[in-house]
């Protein structure tokens, strides 16, 4: 009788339990911002043509007159870094023990939490090495072409995670 | 298997195989675009240090790039893959609820 009993309880709680988590949905990844959207399609438009105004190479002595834009495009995309890392992500115990294994073995830590304000930050260290290089010497066709071809790999996996999170 | 079971079976089986067909084709043309320009990066690079353009920090520097742009193509893909898992949870879930009776939002 008594096991019975027992027998039914068990079913009703889980029952319940599978209700009550199912009834929640699951995120595993941080939530969509239209704002970084948007935000980042401007500042790649203004890089962009930024590129176009310098092909060909620059001397130093005409750095100056680049220097607002090499400004305004840092802070462009300093400001993405901030909002991209701004959003809650859902905890995940599977990537933090991953992370910390990895942290043990001295091995790359993969700050897999935050793809776009990773592609962020290292667009603005292009920036700023970029800057660094024609206030010094000025800059080569080649130089240019890399620094372009790394800003807009970047620029394509900010932009595709940032996007594949509207769901 | 009665029909009802079947039917809850083909509802799971078709919200699974929508998200992922859709999602799967976007992730192959995201590696396949950030693959080709990958390469196209190391050949400038190579070319840039070959001619002297690019030398002393800057070797360094699209070295160190190389670098973090396949650590970060790759974590873009664990991003993008939990996004894939969230959506055919929740799309799983939505269809059994929905079997039972209650609507989810």
């Amino acid at each position: 009788m008594i096991t019975t009993k027992l027998k039914t309880y068990k079913s009703i709680l889980i029952v319940f339990n599978f209700l009550l988590f199912a009834s929640c949905k699951t995120y595993l990844a941080p939530t969509y911002n239209q704002v970084i959207v948007d935000k980042a399609t401007e500042a790649t438009t203004e890089t962009y043509l930024f590129f176009a105004t310098v092909t060909g190479g620059r001397d130093k002595d005409s750095y100056s007159r680049r220097e607002d834009t090499y400004n305004t495009l840092i802070s462009k995309f300093e400001t993405l870094n901030l909002l991209a890392k701004a959003r809650p992500i859902p905890s995940n115990k599977t990537t933090q023990r991953i992370n910390n294994l990895l942290a043990e073995r001295n091995s790359l830590s993969s700050s897999n939490d935050y793809p776009s304000a990773f592609a962020f930050n290292r667009i603005v260290e292009n920036l700023v090495k970029m800057k660094e290089t024609d206030q010094s010497s000025g800059l080569n066709p080649i130089v240019i072409e890399a620094f372009k071809g790394e800003i807009e790999i970047f620029l394509d996996q900010a932009i595709t995670y940032e996007s594949f999170l509207k769901r | 298997m009665n029909t009802k079971t079947a039917n809850l079976i083909d509802s799971i089986k078709n919200v699974a195989s929508t998200i992922l067909e859709k999602d799967i084709a976007l992730v192959n043309g995201f590696s396949e675009r950030q693959i080709e320009a990958i390469s196209k990066q190391t050949l400038i690079i190579k070319a840039g240090i070959a001619t002297g353009e690019i030398e002393d920090d800057l070797i360094t520097f699209f070295l160190d790039g190389l670098k973090h742009m396949v650590t970060n193509f790759i974590n873009t893909l664990k991003g993008i893959l939990k996004v894939i898992l969230e959506k055919v949870w929740n799309g799983i879930i939505a269809v059994l609820y929905e079997a039972i009776g209650i609507f989810t939002v």
